[in-house]
């Protein structure tokens, strides 16, 4: 659909100028560097521009020039009507380069809306506007006012910051790193990041896809799109508005809101993307995938002529959770043979410092063959005696020719500057840092399992959806936007157990029912201006006789009076008090842009300060289910320790299940807790204590 | 001619409401009706000329020809007080008088608004009991019933009015609903037991509590930025935004008709409050925010409105505006009718006043 975006017959730029200086100069001389036919520059005052013959408008140019992309470079308020123009000429792809639209306040915003109009009505497809551009080396295409073109590569980049993408270009002209299409996504008014990640999954010239996002648009869309591209290629994204400042900025500059972190890391680690933590790392990465073939398992091995690198190296690996290899028998007689008696033999292998290049590249070769190996990290410091540049041009070729990545880091500065550029000439990076190189290295072997997982899809559970939607309509018929204890039902007609409980509105009434559900009991006030009702007095616990029942009940009305007197209370509730489990809390929290956010995590009072919690995007699959219990920290509190009976596991992971399948069925709610959720010893599943909702009642 | 004096426990009692509510109810019933407050104690300069903010209200509202002069004859100003203070006679009942003699031609009811509290004005002889058995009425006193004591208040006031049978009856307003169950099975039969005719128990309402948002920017004295088309929409509520922004999506959802106070800067409040639809966005400091920013709030039709002081400052501003904004739309005054045909018995107050209904 969108190949004669980056494969056009013919470009037309409308707003091309002959001034030096100008953007509409600069985009007509790069696509003129770069061996594209027909261009065709439009400009109110017609003649010849840089010799090439220009229109007064977009219709005035003939067929034969066969125009099937328009760079836009006019002030934003003519824009609409040169996409205008461009849909009545025929012309199905534009790229709007103009600002001052909606990044620049609420006129611009409109301009926006309008040109979105005008491209749906014709079924022109827009890039940006208020973007740099777009490359593509395979065609030739640089439809950018970018001051390099990109060299040619497997690399697709795009990047919702166009700055970032003349980064990306100067960094990878200096390095030798090489693009296929290249793409600044600016305001994404029509195409974003769905549309370019599914015409890159498809398109031969790339394999590696990575990204530079402020946000994505569609969250829901973006984790389905991405599930499917990660199995057949690598995506790299760096995401930024990770903090509270970061985000701030993010919605000052594109009025979208960031969104937070944790729906971000869920979602693209429940779509197989790769997190990148910085802007060099996504470049880092990228490029290693680029390079290399990627590893068969997490074991590496480390040659050295540094002990020391290669210590600090093993730290870094095991850090990263890669594993340091255990060479088979073979390899270690081999290099016994053939490196002097100081060398140490064993993972990290230390060829010694007065190793020359014949003497590496042989170490080099053996660990290589070895079966235990599954990547190498391949470390050179600069010592007196080291033929540095020897070594990298005598292990150029045995990298290029290996089947497992070999990651180079020729450490210091100048006395290894020349090596460097004869690694980087042959198309292998060199990483600064050792701790880059693992880094690299952890994703190769990270993406290993992402490409060959299997997506199991949540499974639909027979639940009673008919009466939590009555209980939802009634919540949204009387607008009542929070929901507590007396929503109980819901969990029930979802199949989650919830502690025998009633509520009351008298003394005498709580009295009974205590006797009724037998003691030891319970005691929380039912209200819906109370979120934390520990903090006000709000929970009695272990009440043992009709005496206790009186006084609890007597001394929480007046706690609650005195700490909230604004708070309505629509009674008690008296549970039955439940011991000997542990508690536990599921949530969720509707996240706008990928929709309802689970949360699991150790529960009770401790909660909020200890945040060991995991998060993934609903609905989940046991799977997800599984890694969102096992993930926290302090799992094996839950799974038992020190000889204590384990927990329920599968009775939390079928609650998280069951929640799960609530949220998505039930749009209206925005926000969930069960806090706690009391897991019993193994077999003996698990029961809610309490509950909140806050439903959407519009 | 009828006549009643509507009077009240403590401020804000709605008693303004009722005395609109019960006017507009009895006009429509084919009655003149008068009105007026004979102590002005919100004093506003309407054309160059003193009068009660209230009292204004109200004539506007129900259409009075009545000059202001007439409805208002007495203005609570400091040197009224320093005056009574010092014992300077000021007439004031001569005044009174004379105004409800000239109110009371050709109507077939009078409605008198007390002034505050019942006991207000006692220091000139001039509280609403004293009001009321001077110009030979009844009393309808409202009670704001936020706790159970009020029930204490009702009983003092009836001691403060000294002779039961000034007062006709008491409404209880504003009650809450978790409490309405109790009010109506024990409260009420209380105070009926008690000599003291209920005329009626009105729900706590949001509508009458809401402020319109152009109240707001002229009661914050503020810039509107965008969102011109909805100024109309109502506020019940108002959030300060000081949080990280999931938090504040959190927060904001858990509220209706939100007005969320922010710092110019903060976008990323900003944004949270777009998403959730919140009524309108309050910027203080008088810093702008980012083009993006308001472009996203006029796509999703919510006012921004800029303002010079601080939040602190505009806290305290809003705390004012919502809960005790004056009635001037008819879609409050039409909420009050409803209120006080479902929950009152008009009937028994026309009746208390040999008021044909």
């Amino acid at each position: 659909m969108l190949e004669r975006m980056f494969d056009p017959n013919g470009v037309a730029v409308i707003g091309a100028s002959r001034k030096e200086g100008k953007v509409g100069r600069a985009v007509l001389e790069n696509l003129m560097a770069n061996g594209i036919e027909n261009i065709v520059p439009v400009n109110p005052n017609d003649g010849e521009i840089l010799g090439l013959r220009a229109y007064k408008g977009i219709l005035d140019v003939p067929k034969e020039k066969k125009v099937d992309l328009a760079v836009i470079v006019i002030p934003a308020k003519f824009v609409p009507e040169a996409i205008d123009q461009c849909g009545r000429a025929g012309i199905a792809n534009v790229v709007v380069i103009s600002a001052g639209f909606k990044e620049a306040g609420v006129e611009g915003a409109r301009l926006e809306r309008e040109c979105l109009e005008i491209c749906q009505k014709y079924g022109v497809r827009m890039v940006g506007p208020n973007c740099l551009g777009i490359i593509d080396t395979g065609s030739g295409l640089n439809a950018t006012f970018a001051a390099n073109m990109a060299h040619k590569g497997n690399i697709a980049l795009m990047s919702q910051s166009g700055a970032i993408c003349t980064v990306a270009l100067d960094w990878a002209d200096r390095t030798n790193v090489g693009f296929s299409k290249f793409v600044s996504l600016g305001n994404k008014a029509d195409l974003d990041e769905n549309d370019f990640l599914e015409f890159f999954e498809n398109d031969n010239s790339t394999a590696v896809i990575s990204a530079y996002l402020e946000g994505v648009k569609n969250g829901p869309d973006f984790i389905k799109i991405a599930q499917s591209v990660t199995r057949s290629k690598p995506v790299i994204i760096v995401k930024s508005g990770r903090t509270s400042v970061g985000s701030r900025a993010v919605s000052s500059h594109t009025g979208t809101l960031a969104g937070s972190d944790a729906a971000y890391d869920a979602a693209f680690r429940q779509s197989g993307v790769i997190r990148a933590d910085s802007l060099i790392e996504m470049l880092d990465l990228s490029r290693a995938f680029s390079a290399y073939p990627l590893p068969k398992g997490r074991n590496i091995a480390i040659v050295t002529n540094a002990g020391g690198l290669g210590i600090l190296t093993a730290d870094a690996c095991s850090s990263a959770g890669l594993n340091i290899a255990s060479f088979e028998e073979s390899t270690i007689n081999e290099l016994r043979g053939t490196l002097p008696p100081a060398a140490n033999l064993y993972d990290p292998v230390d060829v010694l410092g007065d190793a020359s290049a014949d003497v590496y590249a042989h170490a080099l070769e053996t660990v290589l063959a070895d079966n235990n190996v599954d990547g190498i990290i391949l470390l050179v410091s600069p010592q007196a005696m080291t033929e540095v540049t020897e070594i990298a041009e005598k292990i150029v070729d045995i990298i290029r020719d290996s089947e497992k990545p070999i990651l180079c880091n020729l450490a210091g500065g100048t006395r290894v500057s020349e090596g460097e550029a004869t690694l980087q000439k042959n198309g292998i990076p060199n990483y600064p840092s050792l701790e880059r190189a693992v880094t690299s290295m952890d994703a190769l072997c990270t993406y290993y399992s992402i490409k060959d997982r299997k997506h199991s899809s949540p499974q639909q559970i027979s639940v009673d959806k008919s009466a939590t939607d009555a209980i939802i309509k009634d919540a949204v018929s009387n607008k009542n936007r929070i929901l507590g204890l007396e929503s109980m039902d819901i969990l029930s007609s979802y199949g989650i157990k919830v502690v025998d409980s009633r509520i009351v509105k008298t003394l005498p009434e709580a009295v009974g029912v205590s006797e009724e559900i037998g003691y030891p009991v319970v005691m929380k006030i039912v209200s819906s201006d109370i979120s934390h009702k520990t903090d006000v007095g709000g929970i009695r616990l272990n009440l043992r006789h009709a005496d206790d029942v009186e006084r609890a009940y007597n001394s929480m009305m007046s706690d609650v009076h005195r700490y909230m007197p604004e708070a309505r209370i629509a009674g008690v509730q008296v549970q039955k008090m439940v011991s000997g489990g542990k508690e536990v809390i599921i949530g969720m929290n509707r996240d706008p842009q990928f929709g309802p956010l689970l949360m699991f995590g150790l529960g009770g009072t401790y909660v909020e300060f200890l945040k060991d919690v995991s998060f993934s995007v609903a609905p989940v699959s046991t799977d997800e289910a599984k890694h969102m219990v096992s993930s926290i920290k302090t799992y094996p509190l839950i799974a038992g320790v020190r000889g204590e009976a384990p927990s329920d596991i599968n009775s939390i992971i079928d609650a998280l299940i069951r929640i799960s399948q609530l949220v998505t069925d039930f749009p209206e709610i925005l926000e969930f807790e069960i806090n706690p959720l009391m897991v019993m010893q193994d077999g003996q599943g698990c029961v809610a204590m309490d509950v909140r909702f806050t439903i959407d009642v519009k | 001619m009828a006549s009643i004096l509507v009077s009240s426990s403590e401020k804000f009692s709605g008693k303004s409401s009722v005395c609109m509510g019960l006017g507009k109810i009895l006009r429509d019933r084919g009655h003149v009706v008068g009105y007026m407050k004979p102590i002005g104690n919100l004093l506003i300069d309407v054309h160059g000329s003193l009068t009660d903010e209230d009292a204004e209200g109200i004539k506007s509202m129900l259409g009075l020809d009545d000059p202001t002069k007439t409805i208002t004859p007495i203005h609570l100003t400091d040197s009224l007080i320093d005056d009574a203070l010092i014992g300077v006679k000021k007439d004031l009942d001569e005044r009174l008088m004379e105004a409800y003699s000239t109110i009371s031609e050709g109507k077939d009811v009078v409605i008198i608004e007390g002034t505050g509290g019942i006991g207000g004005g006692a220091m000139y002889n001039l509280s609403d009991p004293e009001i009321a058995s001077k110009i030979g009425t009844r009393m309808l006193l409202v009670t704001r019933f936020d706790s159970i004591y009020a029930v204490d208040r009702i009983l003092c006031d009836l001691r403060i009015i000294q002779d039961p049978n000034i007062l006709a009856g008491v409404i209880l307003n504003e009650v809450p609903a978790d409490m309405m169950e109790r009010v109506t099975e024990l409260v009420v039969p209380f105070l009926e037991k008690k000599g003291i005719k209920v005329f009626g128990v009105i729900p706590q309402d949001k509508t009458l509590r809401s402020v319109p948002i152009s109240e707001i920017v002229e009661g914050l004295r503020a810039e509107i930025l965008v969102g011109t088309e909805s100024l109309e929409e109502f506020v019940d509520n108002y959030l300060v935004g000081a949080m990280e922004a999931g938090s504040a999506i959190k927060y904001f959802r858990r509220l209706p008709n939100t007005a969320v106070i922010t710092g110019g800067d903060r976008a990323d409040i900003q944004m949270a409050a777009i998403e959730t639809r919140v009524k309108c966005l309050i910027l203080t400091g008088n810093m702008l925010p980012s083009g993006a920013v308001l472009a996203s709030a006029e796509e999703a039709g919510i006012p921004v409105i800029l303002v010079r002081s601080d939040t602190m400052t505009t806290i305290e501003r809003m705390e004012q505006l919502i809960g005790h904004a004056h009635i001037k739309q008819q879609v409050k005054l039409d909420r009050i009718v409803e209120l006080l045909e479902s929950n009152v018995d008009l009937r028994s107050i026309a009746a208390s006043m040999d008021l044909e209904f």
